[in-house]
């Protein structure tokens, strides 16, 4: 079996992420070069910089989202001991763009639609493991089938609350909805940096805990752990994470799924080193896809959200079918 | 005089909606091989689960060591009681060396367990196990055998006083059966483990157990030492079956197998 040490992990997932940040800042409907924005004279300086001073917060806002929703994913999938848990399959994003919209929908100030989002993902979190409980314990298949409801309640809401709003405020339902990085600015990157920090510092004090669920509940347990305060804990955060990224960006699927996958077939299912590791793949992940996004069919854009789902449904399929 | 280290007196615990235990009493000694005897759903593997706190206790009284369990730190139990359980679905691979450290979660830093100290106990306890050869191999691989070896190294690891084997030998062929208990009773000679043994195997208890433990329906049938445990009357009431002396143990009766079944 492949084992990584996670320091030489870590490092290379970071200049990973710092590559992809530099390829994306200078790819889009104009190259940025960076040359022009080092030296920084003249005409061609000063288009740079006009181009940098939009571009970053974009980029940057990008990583943040790619980062919340890859580690929500990688610790739901360790506490739940299952490979298809996802913010986006179990319906936590859906609820947090429903809570989100609902809060937008009632003359809430934006600066609340992180907290609405939140309540929004934390009541499909408890709603859908309620929906999915049998006999004790979280039955995969149930799992799956109550994030479906959870989805078809939440987009049934969506769309009612899109109905009702008019004018600017359909338009932002419709964010919520496909989910777009469009619309970053320097204040939402620093609005949404606290709770992605705060997310990411209690699932990685967590992580150690949460290798000990890979034999179970009842096997953490007896180890030691308090498992229902570590599940508490950790579907407060992964909520938390999920709500602060949809309250920014909208609904985008399958990242909380992809990521984690392929983090763990490079460097195993140590979650001291597969939870760290995720947020940064998950930053380069989002960062590359939305530069994708801008530069495919330029000057329009490609939805950011088919760009992963692109991604992801195929690898959901193949999940599926490997699942006994 | 023996040394008292487990006593419940009336004890209740749910499972789910339904009271799995309704007034069990057992007294167990250190260092005692106590083989847990009963129907399916008579509570034998919910007594194992209250005894280290994945199921709390509902009601009466469980004492460990002289305090009453529900006092102690989860943590500081984790240090003296090792659990394995009946059967366990690994979804996520996992190197079988790994799955040995989690033994030592209990002992160190943040349940992060890594130190060369740690390695060193987990290593020797998949020598003692007879795994060490696995310990790179990832565990969802391994055979029932091999991975029930894995799971005893994992307690052994714990370098806990008690262990809680929930059906230990059940779907193995007689083979890696014969090596699980061989393993099981070496260290249980070297360390002077206490041991509870959930098991439907009234030879193996006959053989292997010092008292058993006879559990009906969550109440105590009867418990102590072996020899004034396990009678044939005492069986029947268990079981509902008849059964006899036969051998070092007991069997069946003749002639309660139906249809002309030969006897067993």
């Amino acid at each position: 079996m492949r084992i990584v040490s996670r320091g030489p992990a870590l490092a290379a997932g970071l200049l990973l992420l710092a590559a992809v940040l530099i390829a994306a800042f200078s790819v889009g409907g104009v190259h940025l070069s960076l040359s022009d924005l080092a030296s920084g004279r003249g005409e061609a300086g000063e288009t740079a910089r006009m181009l940098a001073a939009l571009r970053w917060p974009r980029v940057l806002l990008a990583a943040l989202v790619g980062a919340c929703l890859a580690l929500a994913g990688a610790a739901l999938q360790a506490l739940l001991k299952n490979p298809l848990a996802d913010p986006f399959l179990l319906g936590t994003s859906g609820g947090a763009a429903a809570g989100a919209a609902c809060a937008a929908l009632a003359g809430a100030s934006p600066l609340v639609s992180p907290a609405a989002a939140f309540a929004g993902a934390a009541a499909a979190s408890v709603g859908v493991a309620a929906l999915a409980r049998r006999g004790g314990r979280l039955d995969l298949e149930r799992l799956l089938l109550a994030g479906l409801i959870a989805n078809a309640f939440f987009s049934a809401l969506l769309l009612a609350a899109f109905s009702i709003a008019s004018g600017e405020a359909s338009r932002t339902m419709l964010f919520w909805m496909m989910g777009s990085l469009a619309d970053a600015t320097p204040g939402k990157v620093t609005a949404l940096a606290p709770y992605a920090a705060a997310g990411t510092a209690v699932l990685v004090a967590a992580a150690a805990r949460l290798n000990l669920f890979a034999v179970g509940e009842e096997s953490a347990a007896a180890l030691g752990v308090d498992a229902e305060r570590t599940k508490r804990v950790v579907f407060l955060a992964a909520s938390l994470l999920t709500g602060a990224a949809v309250a920014f960006a909208g609904v985008i699927g399958f990242v909380g799924l992809l990521v984690p996958h392929g983090v763990r077939a490079v460097a195993g299912n140590d979650q001291r080193t597969l939870l760290p590791l995720s947020a940064l793949a998950g930053a380069a992940l989002l960062v590359a896809a939305d530069a994708v996004s801008r530069a495919a069919l330029a000057p329009a854009e490609l939805p950011i959200g088919a760009i992963t789902a692109a991604l992801g449904a195929p690898l959901f399929a193949w999940l599926l079918l490997r699942t006994p | 005089m023996t040394d008292t280290l487990i006593e419940a007196h009336g004890l209740r615990a749910r499972y789910g909606r339904n009271l799995a235990l309704e007034g069990l009493d057992a007294t167990i000694a250190r260092g005692d091989v106590v083989a847990v005897l009963g129907e399916n759903g008579s509570g034998k593997s919910t007594f194992l689960k209250v005894l280290v706190r994945i199921i709390p206790v509902a009601g009466g009284e469980l004492s460990f060591d002289g305090r009453p369990l529900s006092q102690i730190p989860r943590r500081d139990l984790a240090r003296r009681v090792a659990y394995v359980p009946q059967s366990v679905d690994l979804v996520f691979p996992i190197r079988s060396l790994d799955l040995v450290l989690q033994g030592r979660a209990p002992h160190g830093r943040g349940f992060a367990a890594e130190t060369a100290e740690d390695l060193r106990i987990a290593r020797e306890a998949m020598r003692a196990c007879d795994v060490e050869g696995l310990a790179e191999r990832d565990a969802k691989a391994l055979s029932g055998g091999e991975r029930r070896r894995v799971f005893l190294a994992r307690a052994l690891a714990q370098e806990a006083e008690v262990w809680l084997l929930d059906e230990p030998t059940a779907g193995l062929d007689p083979r890696h059966r014969l090596e699980f208990l061989e393993t099981l009773w070496r260290v249980h000679r070297e360390r002077g483990t206490t041991v509870l043994l959930v098991t439907h195997e009234i030879g193996l208890a006959a053989r292997l157990a010092t008292s058993v433990l006879l559990l009906r329906a969550g109440h105590t049938v009867a418990g102590g030492p072996r020899s004034e445990v396990l009678t044939a009357e005492n069986l029947r009431r268990v079981f509902g079956v008849p059964f006899e002396p036969r051998g070092s143990g007991f069997a069946m009766a003749s002639g309660v197998l139906p249809g002309g079944i030969p006897d067993l």
